[in-house]
């Protein structure tokens, strides 16, 4: 008897709960059919593509492994893979680093903080053809402002910037710092508001000096947004596409080509679907255990409390 | 099952955030199975309208007729609608109606365009020898051998250009247009540096010697002796005038004279550093209007360009001339390099004699005098043509400037090859490298020809 009910509450529940979930899943379908025509069907579409071999108006053929087997006779995508990696390293420490600093400067009550935060902000919304061709004349290795400068206090050849292979790829970062901290200035602004004064209190309380309750309280608290931040920075940085493209087209010779231009190159110079296919799927790989990586190292370092 | 919820998860999310490059490769995809869903509409029609014609002979028929034609930046291109409005005199009942693509992204949407199917498409504009051999290694166009054979069509009218074009000994385009490289000059900047002009027969060490002395003036008002463009074509291509040599090879040491010249003058400051230009992006157009040069590389294309700036008002160099291009020691005057600009049939379109005929007329005498009448150089260059160039409105009136209008051999830029637009990709990389002193010249030219051999062996 017991058992029976016990059973019939069970299948109960689990119609309630099927309707449940329908109706939650109704509500998903609209986006969810977006995502599967835009992204889950190309995506599963480009995997297939990467075994094959096709120019867009011949016959696809097959290639089996071949275009994997080409990566490692491609020079180019070994520069553009080295080149992600350095552009990744040089973006995304910084960038953490300056937005954190200014939200914690912003988070004071400093006079005219408001505006300090639009003015931070403002280069993220800013068109990046426009803010490309600005940072690009600025940069201009004879006639722009920075190099007028350096040459003006003593410096016989200041660094040549875009137009050097040495300095291209830094300019680049810095640019690119410049243009995306004031978004995550905003997130970290966020979570700082977040955090209780109570532990502020009670740490000044016994004596803890300003840097000390920074590294003690606020970072410790902070920790779920770095991750949030580091993540989101990563893969952007992997992706990163439009800011090589205006300022640099990749140049000079190979010294700033990713590997999503290094793509573009293969798919829509050279219509080679196929091979651009294999290493976008190389890139999706990269950033695939990147990120498990990082979600894997999360329990080390973020405290949630 | 929270495991794999996870798992799932990170997936979901790296997929969507590297959704963009994704889309990108297949994007064309997308794009080619809508527009061949368009086209089937069109398609319709023009199977109907292709039913009523094909039954009468092409000259007897008067049904009407409509071609569509891809071009692009229809509005700055002024030979389009006259050639149109002669056409439609001498066949009233065909209607051509363009199809416009923006120049910078010409190429590519048109293979997109092509690659889905397009069959409403009858006329393809061919922009460089890079789209032409790509578009017929992909059979997007249709040969004209037997259409050249049946009307009888006399090719020797366009001065050994169609047998550059050539691919696997059939021909898949017509030159309409044709444009050359000269030396423009500011009469005023040499007058004021003492300088006398320019000659028709000019090699390019009389050519640096000439830029060296006419440089003066330091800061923003240095005048510079000449200009050379960031393209890889106004160093490179001066060295293949010889015809020993050409710009798709395995050995490029023959381009160190070369390079080592333009390099010197860079650094002389005689021309303007290509880095600069490069980061600036400065158009050509601006340092010779604003007299900042005193001389100018250029193809013929910037004729109408320079005559409607002075006209604007925008141009202050309003006293110029032409010459012959600058040539190595031992070749000939006038030996120059071209750029061509064709016709071709789109081997899916339905209506392909009607589109013959419209190439026949647009490529032939009759259209080339109607594409001279607007300021622009056709291929064919009879006489008559190169007079109605030389007597335009604003063209100089010197006897050198009309002397330089005639042509003894012309290069094409880029020869044709199925590997072309990816060996210009790398010349391009490497000519960067070497003009912005990042590598040596030689060191530059060999990786060159290490790259573009690699290539060419694939």
């Amino acid at each position: 008897m017991e058992i029976k009910t016990a059973k019939n509450t069970v299948t109960k529940m689990s119609k309630r709960e099927l309707k449940d979930n329908l109706i939650a899943y109704s509500f998903i379908l609209p986006n969810f059919i977006g995502f599967a025509v835009f992204t889950l069907i190309p995506v599963l579409f480009s995997f297939a593509l990467s075994f094959m071999n096709w120019d867009g108006a011949n016959a696809i053929t097959f290639a089996g492994f071949d275009n994997f087997a080409r990566l490692f006779n491609d020079e180019t995508f070994k520069i553009a893979t080295w080149n992600t990696i350095y552009y990744a390293i040089g973006t995304v420490p910084l960038t953490m680093v300056c937005s954190l600093g200014l939200a914690v400067i912003l988070n004071k009550n400093i006079f005219g903080r408001n505006i300090f935060r639009t003015i931070f902000f403002f280069p993220y919304v800013a068109s990046l053809v426009a803010v490309a061709v600005v940072w690009n004349m600025i940069f201009n290795p004879a006639m722009g402002p920075v190099n007028q400068f350096l040459m003006s206090i003593g410096m016989e050849n200041p660094p040549r910037w875009t137009a050097s292979t040495v300095w291209a790829m830094p300019t680049v970062i810095f640019v690119s710092v410049w243009k995306n901290m004031g978004y995550y200035m905003v997130i970290y602004l966020a979570a700082l508001q977040g955090i209780s004064k109570d532990l502020y209190e009670a740490a000044s309380i016994d004596g803890a000096t300003s840097w000390q309750q920074f590294k003690s309280i606020t970072l410790p608290m902070l920790t779920p947004t770095t991750f949030f931040v580091s993540i989101m920075l990563t893969i952007s940085c992997f992706k990163v596409f439009d800011l090589i493209f205006m300022m640099t087209q990749g140049g000079p010779g190979r010294s700033t080509t990713v590997l999503v231009s290094h793509i573009y190159n293969i798919a829509f110079k050279e219509f080679s679907y196929g091979y651009s296919s294999a290493v976008s799927m190389v890139l999706f790989a990269i950033v695939l255990v990147i990120t498990i990586v990082q979600f894997r190292m999360e329990k080390k370092w973020v405290s949630y409390m | 099952m929270k495991r794999i919820q996870k798992v799932l998860g990170i997936l979901l999310t790296v997929a969507l955030a590297t959704t963009s490059f994704v889309g990108c490769s297949s994007g064309s995809s997308n794009t080619s199975s809508s527009s061949t869903s368009t086209s089937t509409d069109s398609s319709k029609t023009s199977e109907t309208t292709n039913k009523d014609t094909s039954s009468a002979p092409v000259e007897t028929k008067q049904e009407e007729v409509k071609l569509k034609w891809v071009v692009w930046d229809k509005d700055s291109t002024a030979y389009l609608q006259p050639a149109i409005d002669a056409y439609k005199q001498i066949k009233p009942n065909v209607t051509i109606e363009l199809l416009d693509v923006s120049s910078q992204e010409y190429q590519d949407k048109l293979s997109v365009m092509l690659s889905g199917g397009a069959d409403d498409i009858d006329i393809v504009t061919v922009k460089d020898t890079p789209g032409y051999s790509s578009m017929v290694n992909k059979k997007q166009l249709e040969p004209l051998d037997s259409y050249i054979e049946k009307d009888n069509i006399d090719l020797s009218v366009y001065s050994g250009l169609t047998d550059q074009i050539k691919m696997d000994d059939k021909i898949y385009e017509l030159p309409f247009r044709s444009d050359f490289w000269v030396l423009y000059y500011n009469k005023n900047l040499f007058d004021q540096a003492g300088v006398a002009y320019p000659s028709n027969d000019i090699t390019w060490n009389e050519y640096a010697e000439l830029a060296k002395s006419l440089a003066s003036g330091s800061g923003a008002d240095r005048v510079y002796g000449s200009h050379h463009h960031t393209w890889r074509s106004t160093v490179q291509l001066g060295a293949i005038l010889d015809g020993e040599n050409s710009i798709i090879q395995e050995d490029y040491s023959f381009l160190q004279p070369m390079y080592d010249m333009i390099l010197q003058m860079q650094k002389d400051k005689t021309i303007m550093d290509y880095a600069s230009l490069k980061a600036g992006s400065i158009h050509y157009k601006g340092v010779f209007f604003n007299e900042q040069a005193a001389m100018l590389p250029m193809g013929s294309w910037f004729i109408s360009t320079l005559i409607s700036g002075i006209e604007s008002g925008e141009a202050d160099s309003t006293n110029w001339g032409i010459v012959k291009y600058p040539h190595p020691e031992g070749v000939e005057a006038g030996t120059t390099l071209g750029t061509i600009t064709s016709l071709a049939i789109n081997s899916a379109s339905k209506q392909k004699e009607e589109t013959w005929e419209f190439i026949k007329f647009f490529c032939g005498e009759e259209g080339a005098n109607v594409i001279a009448q607007t300021g622009t150089l056709p291929a064919i260059k009879t006489d008559e043509v190169v007079a109605t160039i030389a007597n335009m409105k604003g063209f100089p009136t010197d006897e050198n400037s009309k002397e330089a209008l005639k042509v003894a051999k012309t290069y094409l830029e880029m020869p044709v090859n199925e590997k072309s637009s990816t060996i210009e990709q790398i010349l391009n990389e490497e000519h960067d490298l070497i003009m912005t002193d990042s590598i040596a010249v030689d060191a530059g030219l060999k990786e060159m020809g290490k790259r573009v051999t690699e290539e060419l062996n694939k």
